[in-house]
């Protein structure tokens, strides 16, 4: 157990806290669960960094995916979901497509992200994007400047999609509803006002 | 026999080698092809990128019979690794091989002087000038051929020793197979499984040990030293002391009119004897008599009696009975002479004395064992049953921390530099073993780099892990004891994470560094057979002669040249066998003809010198009604003591005579001018 000192100043105690890691500190089931969400052996990662050697997001941020890796396996999971830098993948798979244990790092990344969001861990843009896709079908919608610049391409101003298509909307909705996706957002968005 | 020929009119051909840019990248070639030109005797300077390579050789043959030339210089690398080429090429060419000089202008020179190119180029210089000096003096030398015994020895019965022995003898050749425990088996036996296919040790080392102690070829001799080793490759004369064992094998016994006597290894002996000391050979984790056996699986299944602990009682001796008769409390310690071809070396390691890095705590806290004491825990036939157990309280652990290269790769001095490289891959063994073995037991595995470079062992890395063991890739700093629970707290930092970690564990197994077996340098001595820095024997040339040594006839195997797995040093034994056996099969070696010759017109007959040979190769013999000195050639090393001391100048020192030596200090005290 890390160890405590009653320090009365709030911001010293945080500046000399005890950071060394302790096996109580750890939970060992984080790991199994994020194997068994993201269905890859996250357990098997040798640290190796190729996933972050291949990040697009690594070079740009303080987000390390292998360090994702190996505070699965050592099973800190309380510093990984809360730590802000799990929202910074891109979902590129480059470090799927690369990794010599033939894992699957980004959809670790998706399953801790899962765990995060049953704790209500979530950014506020990651909400938005889900309240944008409720009413539109798009993370991104459609947008006047959008319209001019596909007319002028010769394409037709809506896309291919619930845009053109409006009645496949409630369908999305229902699978954000049946994950009550929608309700969720709209509660922590609110919560966090 | 060739022709012995002495010239007149030294004729000298100077070839310079490049060694592609070895000696060209410093030293300016040309100019000292050019300088050699200007050198008293030197008819030729040549120079080529390889002299060694076959054109190279030609150069050499074809100058000979073009200029006539008397003798020949290289300049290029050492005498170890080319002398006998440039040799070959001047005897191509139709002189006698012995007219060759080498002058070293790559490892003493361009190597050394990689950054001063005019320095260099004139040291260079001086070494081709004294080179030609002596090679204007050098005369015609017949080596000389001397017989094999047709029998080998091998030292050490090991898993090494013991490969070499039965190849050599399945070869035909009569082995001698030499031991200083009381049983064959080395630390092969003393494991439990063996990495990466985690068959049981004793289950393949067991049939050898018998094929050991049954093959007619192989005289077993356990419980014996090497005392002092005399000769020479082909006629080594060694004397062995065979230990006071304090009981007959059958054999011995029949010997001494026993019949049908001796010891069958039942074992009556150890139940009444009344002394209990420690057994070695489970680390004295468990106890044994002062009559004893290490273990049921012995080769050759014979008690033995530790004579230190001994208090001559007797009752063992009533117990074994009358017609047995095997013990003999009286026993001495026997000399045996035996002479010997060739020789294998396989002496095998010993484990560091890990408690002299104290930051780890083994012998201060009950729950810190080496791998060793974790091999015989872990193994059914050991103290425990094969129960791993903490050492404080006899629980089963639960938490256990492997701690790798604990006193490898540590340059404090206190510890080895090397890689002890069989660690990382019996850590992994070991935390698959209390996987299978503990329900619910992790293995924290402490590492600074996992080196599993085997056939199969990355794969066998990958099933480990797969099967849960945990690891923290940082050395680990030090461990302290929970005084209550005897639990300890590993200190080390997941460099990974690039955070400090305390780890809480119910026992720490150190990955201990070996290193060389305790005699092993007694032994090497009596050899002649050199050692480097750390300890382990110097073979001769670390990627094309990995078997043999610098004394020729002795080879090594296993552990002792430095540390390897088991497939490993059988690779090795099988090599070194193989190379022992040449010479055998050949029937003959040649010596180097460097030896002492008496001028017997000059020799006073004063027997001073004969003394002083330490290899016992002079003597005074009569002759034409004159006392004078002898030299037996095929003991003479050519160290030279007697020729730089005898006070008439009587003694020629083949290849180094006195007139050769002058002249090579002459010519680079006095600059070539002479
Ligand atoms: C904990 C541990 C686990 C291991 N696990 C594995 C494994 O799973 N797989 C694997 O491949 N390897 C393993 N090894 C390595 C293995 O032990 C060695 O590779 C092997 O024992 C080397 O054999 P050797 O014959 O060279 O030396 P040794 O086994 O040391 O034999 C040397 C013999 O020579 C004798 N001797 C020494 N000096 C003299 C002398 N002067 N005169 C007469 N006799 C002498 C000794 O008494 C001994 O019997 C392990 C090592 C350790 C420490
Ligand atoms: S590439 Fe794969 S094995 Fe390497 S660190 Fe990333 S997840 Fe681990
Ligand atoms: S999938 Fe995510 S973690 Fe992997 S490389 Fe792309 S951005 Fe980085
Ligand atoms: S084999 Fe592994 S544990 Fe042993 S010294 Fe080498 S690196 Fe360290
Ligand atoms: S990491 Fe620290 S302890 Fe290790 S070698 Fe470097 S300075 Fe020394």
């Amino acid at each position: 157990m890390a160890v405590k000192k009653d320090y009365k100043d709030q911001k010293l105690a945080e500046r000399l806290r005890d950071r060394k890691y302790y096996i109580p500190d750890s939970n060992p089931e984080f790991i199994k669960d994020v194997e068994k969400i993201g269905r890859t052996a996250a357990h098997m990662c040798y640290q190796c960094g190729t996933c972050t050697g291949s990040c697009p997001s690594a070079p740009r941020s303080s987000y390390r995916i292998r360090l994702f890796m190996r505070k699965a396996i050592l099973g800190l999971e309380e510093e990984a979901l809360t730590d802000p830098d799990l929202w910074l993948c891109t979902t590129c798979y480059s470090c799927t497509d690369r990794c010599p244990r033939d894992l699957a790092p980004t959809d670790a990344i998706m399953a801790m992200r899962n765990l995060a969001f049953k704790r209500d861990i979530v950014p506020r843009n990651f909400l938005k994007t889900a309240q944008l896709i409720y009413q539109s079908g798009h993370g991104v919608p459609n947008n006047a400047a959008n319209r001019v610049a596909r007319e002028k391409l010769g394409l037709e101003a809506e896309p291919e999609t619930t845009h053109k298509y409006p009645e496949y909307l409630p369908g999305i909705r229902k699978i954000m509803d049946h994950y009550r996706l929608k309700e969720n957002a709209d509660r922590i968005l609110a919560e966090g006002e | 026999m060739a022709e012995v020929k002495k010239y007149e009119e030294p004729r000298i051909g100077v070839f310079v080698c490049h060694c592609g840019t070895n000696i060209a990248g410093s030293i300016n070639i040309k100019a000292v092809q050019e300088y050699a030109k200007t050198l008293p005797n030197v008819i030729i300077a040549d120079d080529y990128q390889y002299m060694c390579s076959t054109p190279g050789q030609n150069k050499i043959a074809e100058a000979i019979k073009e200029q006539k030339l008397t003798g020949i210089v290289v300049a290029a690398c050492s005498p170890r690794l080319h002398e006998p080429t440039f040799r070959n090429a001047t005897k191509e060419g139709g002189l006698n091989p012995f007219r060759f000089e080498m002058a070293n202008i790559r490892e003493q020179n361009s190597w050394v002087h990689m950054h001063q190119p005019e320095e260099a180029t004139a040291k260079a210089k001086d070494a081709v000038r004294i080179a030609v000096a002596k090679a204007s003096l050098l005369e015609d030398l017949i080596p000389k051929s001397v017989p094999v015994e047709k029998t080998a020895m091998v030292v050490g019965a090991g898993v090494g020793g013991m490969q070499a022995a039965l190849d050599l003898a399945s070869a035909g050749i009569k082995t001698y197979l030499v031991e200083k425990e009381p049983t064959i088996g080395g630390k092969m036996s003393q494991l439990d499984k063996t990495f990466p296919t985690l068959d049981c040790s004793q289950c393949i080392l067991t049939p050898k040990m018998v094929d050991v102690y049954r093959h007619e070829g192989i005289e077993l001799l356990t419980y014996t030293e090497v005392e002092a080793v005399e000769g020479y490759i082909g006629n080594f004369d060694v004397t062995l002391r065979k230990k006071a064992r304090g009981v007959l094998t059958p054999d011995e016994a029949t010997a001494r009119g026993i019949i049908g006597g001796g010891c069958t290894g039942c074992g009556d002996c150890t139940d009444v004897c009344p002394v209990i000391k420690p057994n070695p050979f489970e680390l004295g984790m468990a106890p044994r008599k002062a009559i004893y056996i290490y273990h049921p699986q012995v080769s050759p299944l014979i008690y033995t009696v530790d004579f230190d602990a001994c208090v001559k009682c007797g009752l063992c001796v009533e117990a074994c009975g009358e017609e047995r008769k095997a013990i003999d409390l009286d026993a001495k310690d026997e000399l045996m002479n035996v002479k010997v071809g060739t020789v294998v070396l396989a002496l095998g390691y010993d484990i560091f004395p890990i408690e002299k890095k104290f930051e780890w705590g083994y012998k201060h806290y009950d729950n810190v064992i080496t791998s060793l004491e974790f091999e015989r825990l872990i193994c059914a036939s050991g103290p425990t049953g094969g129960h791993l157990i903490r050492p404080s309280d006899g629980e089963t652990p639960k938490r256990i921390a492997f701690v790798l290269c604990a006193g490898s790769r540590d340059n404090t001095g206190v510890g080895k530099p090397y890689c002890s490289r069989f660690c990382c891959m019996y850590s992994l063994k070991h935390a698959h073993q209390i996987i299978e073995k503990i329900p619910g037991a992790i293995p924290y595995i402490f590492y600074m780099d996992i080196r599993s470079f085997g056939k199969m062992y990355e794969e066998f890395y990958y099933r480990i892990q797969d099967e849960g063991a945990k690891f923290i890739r940082g050395r680990v700093a030090n461990i302290l004891e929970d005084p209550v629970t005897k639990n300890l707290h590993v200190n080390a930092e997941d460099t990974l994470l690039g955070r400090p970690i305390d780890m809480e564990v119910d026992l720490v197994v150190l990955a201990a560094a070996v290193q060389p077996s305790a005699d092993t340098e007694k032994t090497r001595r009596l050899f002649g057979v050199s050692c480097s820095q750390d300890g382990w024997l110097l073979e001769a040339h670390p990627k094309l002669n990995p078997c043999g040594t610098t004394t020729a006839g002795v080879y090594l195997a296993g552990v002792c040249q430095g540390p390897k797995d088991i497939p490993d040093t059988v690779a090795q034994a099988e090599g070194a066998a193989s190379a022992a056996s040449i010479p055998i099969h050949r029937g003959e070696v040649e010596l180097e003809p460097y030896f002492a010759v008496c001028m017997e017109d000059k020799c006073a007959g004063c027997g001073l010198c004969v003394n002083l040979c330490p290899y016992q190769a002079l003597s005074l013999i009569e002759k034409d009604g004159r006392t004078v000195m002898h030299v037996t050639e095929a003991k003479c090393k050519g160290c030279g003591t007697c020729g730089g001391f005898c006070p008439g100048g009587a003694i020629w020192m083949q290849h180094f005579a006195t007139p050769q030596i002058v002249a090579q200090i002459d010519a680079f005290l006095l600059g070539g001018e002479q």
